[in-house]
């Protein structure tokens, strides 16, 4: 099993209204590939400061996180995109899909962001996966928000990334919706062999994944389940 | 750090299809997405542009083409000598067409009389523009003069007795007569100056015996051609002393007229510019701000910089081509409703616009669209990565402000020489900063008062979101300014031509009339209830000395007091100064003075206090300068160089002048004043008159419609920019539904907040209206300014009912509840 993502002493501070605000503090843990691992806490504990760093949209301001074996402070912004585009799959919890284009070509977006073509024939297999076949043509405002949640899945999975980060992915959905698209996630995720990285407050969803971290003050401790 | 990794190469086939499905979504996001309001605000720069520049190329067109009929050319050349013929070589070169005629006054005879007449001697090519209309012994209409042939005006046939076809000598050819004189090209406007018209032929020119060795004879040479070779032959040649160049610019009454109308076009159409500029750029920072979250999207999904370029260039080369193509076609059909009014002025025959209009209108929308578009597009590349997960508080960037070096320089480039536009700018820069400061202070000061809910939360609502209630303030008064300023000069200036040749103004002149039949004649024209000025003494003189010293020098020189000197002049007396004349120094008395006319006193140096000497018919006399005053040589009126007053000149013999209007029907009653009163000269402007009063209901016209063109695209920008900012609001008021705010509770809000903004937009623009259309008028168009009391009432009216349009279009889109 290789490690997927390595996070080494890693902290974060801001500057906030002058004074310095640390929100992770000597983070440190490593994730396999083909993990499943929920980040949970309370609001403003640092989740998503922690998936920013994890994903490579921003640096850390103190140790070192390697995804997929690359330091990512040693890269710069077109070097960590480049890994995005390749590697990474991203679910948001406002779906972020793009208003006038079809759910096919919002499927088809990260391919051509690549530099690929527009692989319709694989964009359909993906939405028929999630259950949106004869759905393509529709637009986003034609779509539920389960439906679109189920779009923006498919769009992850397009480019097969390694890993895949999902920032409250059920957090806009209603209970039975949310359970639908944890399947979907959980499915395609062990389809592909993606590792997952997912920030949540749902604790089914945190029960489903392998792993729970858990951060408090930020600091981050580990649940160890059993079984 | 920085470890640029490389993307894989792409195949074409890959490349394409990405680039495909860019257009694909580039063209739905112009039409269905965020960036339809900023095509709308291209289209419409482009659609006015298009529009305006067109209809103004017609029109000017047009009114050159008028006044070069009223020149028989498109270019004269006036001197006391035959033109060189270094002129005529370089007119031949350029294949300009040429006909040369040669004017002179000499005695035209019959058996039974003579008289004073003023003839031209032309070519067969004669007129080279516009009309000559001579009614033959055929009773036929003739247009040219042929050799052997003398036509003549009308009234020469009653002063001599004669009949067409009757012999008259014209100094001493003798010739018969041809027919009458019905219309000519040139005509002149001094009453004084016009002595019955005859036309020969230039073969017949040295058969009168009036081309002697001291003769005063005018030689004019017309060309006609195209413009840019009438320009070369006029700046290849260095005029000598007694030569001038005549145009269509420098020619009389209707130069002034058409200078001012060009000045107002070039005008209007920046106002136009300037408007729909601040539209465009406000349309397009709500564009870059409505698309930080996809960029940031986008970059968290592996987008490079490379790719996020090509993205939005392509969107903005596509609207930037869609608008202009729309914005054409648009303006081209705008142009053609505009042409719908001018149906019975414009001729049928419209010259063409050319490739211009178009040009003109992609280029204004290049430069302004660059920074407008380029700089928030160019600070949205730089959106974090981050921003799709946690909000971001950037400092405000610099990047791309150089940008705004591309209009300023084009600006000053097109209207750097253009004081009129100066004014106008740097007035808005100036009103600008203050009145947004007022505006903003009245704000305030509403607040101070005690309101219903409503009005309260607006109030503390646009007080809360300060920068953006002043800039959205800021761009509504300035556009309501600017239409204002469109319209008052619009009506300034036609009230200033209004009044220089009204309606009813008089369009004919009887001279020459006796003391003793005076009382008689004037009493006459009223029994014929016609609209008559006062009877004026007429007393033909020269000015002989000044303080003492002989005005033989200054006979040689150039300007209106030498050509005064060189011949006798009309004198007049009066109790009074007409009130036509304004006064500009010293002031009339009752005895012993003489007022003198402005540019008569400036060039032969008389001031207030000078002694003038006269000499009528031998006799001598003096009088002291009391007033100096501006006479407007344009106006139908009778006008004088010296008025004195009575006890100085009272005692001369005198004839007598009046000046009537009578319909065009009214030949009749004309025909029996010149059979009852045959010694009294009766000189008939109806058809000049007539003329002019044509090229000022066109000039009319036209100005208006393009006022009316720049006020309908004002307030169409206007309403753009109030429907953005609704819909920038539409989050807020959304939620505000959702939570459970009444319709009627939001609906008041959000028209107590607009109302109050419209009000205070509404009475800053007048005010700012008002100082600019004050600078203008006075030191631009060099007329009198005058208030405009019904714009106060109009403009805040005009700026609440184009809000109410504005909400009224989106408020139930508004007050929908969030899904």
């Amino acid at each position: 099993m290789t490690v997927a993502i390595k996070v080494s002493s890693v902290g974060k501070s801001v500057l906030s209204n002058e004074a310095e605000l640390t929100i992770l503090k000597d983070i440190s843990f490593e994730v396999q590939s083909g993990q499943s691992v929920a980040i949970v806490g309370t609001s403003g504990a640092g989740k998503s400061t922690l998936m920013t760093l994890l994903a490579g949209l921003d640096i850390p301001t103190s140790g070192d996180i390697k995804l997929l074996g690359q330091s990512l402070s040693q890269l710069d912004d077109e070097a960590r995109a480049q890994i995005r585009s390749e590697s990474i799959g991203f679910v948001f919890q406002s779906f972020l899909l793009i208003p006038s284009l079809t759910a096919l070509e919002n499927v088809t977006l990260p391919a051509i962001l690549r530099g690929e073509g527009e692989d319709i024939a694989k964009a359909k297999q993906l939405l028929e996966s999630v259950g949106l076949s004869g759905r393509e043509t529709h637009l986003p405002s034609q779509l539920s928000g389960g439906e679109q949640q189920r779009v923006a899945l498919a769009r992850a999975f397009m480019t097969q990334p390694r890993i895949l980060f999902a920032d409250e992915p059920t957090g806009n959905l209603d209970q039975s919706t949310a359970e639908h698209i944890i399947e979907l996630l959980f499915e395609m995720n062990q389809k592909h062999g993606t590792t997952l990285v997912l920030i949540t407050h749902d604790p089914k969803l945190a029960q489903r994944c392998e792993r729970t971290l858990t951060i408090n003050a930020g600091q981050i401790n580990e649940e160890v389940k059993g079984g | 750090m920085s470890k640029q990794a490389l993307r894989p190469n792409i195949s074409g086939d890959n490349k394409s299809s990405g680039n495909r499905m860019i257009l694909r979504w580039s063209w739905r996001e112009i039409w269905q997405g965020q960036l339809w309001p900023v095509m709308a605000a291209l289209t419409l720069i482009v659609a006015c542009v298009v529009a305006l520049s067109a209809l103004a190329i017609r029109v000017e067109k047009v009114m050159t083409d008028q006044g070069r009929s009223m020149m028989a050319a498109d270019l004269v050349f006036r001197s006391a000598n035959p033109t060189p013929e270094f002129i005529l070589q370089r007119a031949h070169d350029q294949n300009l067409v040429l006909s040369s005629q040669v004017r002179f006054q000499t005695m035209a005879f019959s058996d039974t009389g003579m008289q004073l007449v003023s003839v031209k001697s032309v070519e067969s090519n004669y007129p080279l523009r516009g009309e000559l209309l001579f009614n033959g012994a055929d009773n036929q209409i003739h247009n040219q003069v042929k050799s052997g042939e003398v036509w003549i005006a009308e009234r020469l046939l009653s002063l001599l007795e004669l009949s067409i076809g009757d012999v008259i000598a014209i100094g001493d050819a003798e010739l018969p007569i041809s027919g009458v004189i019905e219309s000519e090209p040139e005509l002149a406007f001094n009453p004084f100056r016009t002595m019955p018209s005859v036309f020969i032929h230039q073969s017949d020119l040295d058969k009168t015996g009036a081309i002697q060795l001291g003769s005063r004879v005018q030689y004019r040479t017309l060309f006609k051609g195209e413009d840019s070779a009438i320009s070369l032959l006029q700046s290849d040649y260095e005029l000598q002393a007694g030569e001038r160049w005549i145009s269509e610019e420098t020619q009389g009454r209707t130069a002034d007229l058409m200078q001012k109308a060009k000045q107002y076009l070039s005008l209007t159409i920046l106002m136009v510019i300037l408007m729909a500029s601040v539209t465009l750029v406000l349309t397009c920072q709500h564009y870059a701000t409505s698309r930080a979250n996809t960029v940031a999207m986008l970059k968290s999904m592996g987008a490079s910089k490379q790719w996020l370029k090509r993205w939005l260039l392509s969107q903005v080369g596509l609207m930037f081509f869609t608008g202009v193509v729309a914005g054409s076609l648009i303006g081209l059909g705008l142009e053609l409703l505009l042409r719908i009014p001018l149906a019975g002025i414009l001729p049928e025959n419209l010259p063409s616009y050319g490739w211009q209009p178009f040009a003109f209108g992609s280029v204004v929308a290049l430069f302004i669209g660059l920074p407008a578009l380029g700089i928030p597009l160019l600070r949205l590349l730089d959106t974090p990565a981050i921003a799709v997960l946690q909000s971001q508080m950037t400092a405000p960037s610099k990047k791309g402000l150089w940008l705004i070096a591309v209009p300023v320089v084009a600006f000053l480039f097109m209207y750097g020489n253009n004081s009129l536009v100066w004014m106008v700018s740097v007035g808005l820069v100036v009103l600008f900063v203050l009145l947004a400061g007022i505006s903003y202070g009245l704000v305030h000061l509403f607040g101070r008062f005690k309101w219903g809910a409503a009005m309260t939360l607006a109030l503390s609502r646009i007080k809360r979101s300060p920068k953006n209630s002043m800039m959205q303030l800021a761009a509504l008064s300035g556009s309501l300014m600017l239409v204002a300023v469109i319209w008052l000069v619009r009506t300034d200036l036609l009230g200033d031509w209004q009044q220089t040749l009204p309606p009813d103004a008089p369009n004919v002149f009887a001279m020459n009339i006796a003391p003793y039949e005076q009382q008689e004649y004037l009493q006459k024209l009223d029994n014929e209830n016609l609209d008559r000025s006062e009877g004026y003494p007429i007393v033909r003189g020269r000015l002989t000395e000044i303080n003492g010293e002989s005005t033989k020098e200054k006979m040689k020189g150039e300007g209106q007091g030498s050509e005064a000197l060189r011949r006798e002049i009309n004198f007049t007396w009066r109790d009074a100064l007409p009130v036509h004349n304004e006064v500009t120094a010293g002031e009339w008395r009752s005895s012993n003075g003489v007022s003198v006319e402005q540019d008569v006193a400036n060039d032969l140096g008389i001031e207030i206090g000078d002694t003038l000497s006269f000499s009528v018919n031998s006799q001598s006399f003096s009088a002291v300068v009391n007033s100096i005053r501006i006479v407007d040589w344009q106006s139908m009126k009778p006008n004088f160089y010296f008025i004195f007053t009575p006890d100085v000149i009272a005692e001369l013999p005198a004839t007598w002048l009046v000046s009537f209007k009578i319909d065009d029907n009214e030949n009749t009653l004309l025909n029996q004043l010149a059979r009852d009163y045959p010694t009294v000269s009766l000189l008939d402007f109806r058809t000049m008159g007539g003329k002019i009063q044509a090229m000022l209901a066109q000039i009319t016209w036209s100005l208006s419609v393009l006022a009316g063109l720049g006020v309908v695209s004002g307030v169409l920008l206007i309403f753009t920019l109030l429907r953005l900012s609704l819909y920038q609001r539409q989050r807020e008021i959304t939620l505000y539904r959702t939570l459970g705010a009444s319709r009627q509770r939001i609906s008041q809000t959000l028209w107590s907040e607009y109302g109050v903004m419209a009000l205070a937009a509404g009475f800053v623009a007048v005010m700012g209206a008002e100082a600019i259309v004050f600078s203008l008028v006075k030191w631009g168009f060099k007329l009198e300014p005058t208030l405009h009391i019904g714009m106060w009432i109009v403009l805040p009216l005009l700026a609440m009912m184009i809000v109410f349009m504005s909400l009224v279009s989106v408020i139930k889109q508004l007050l929908k509840p969030l899904k």
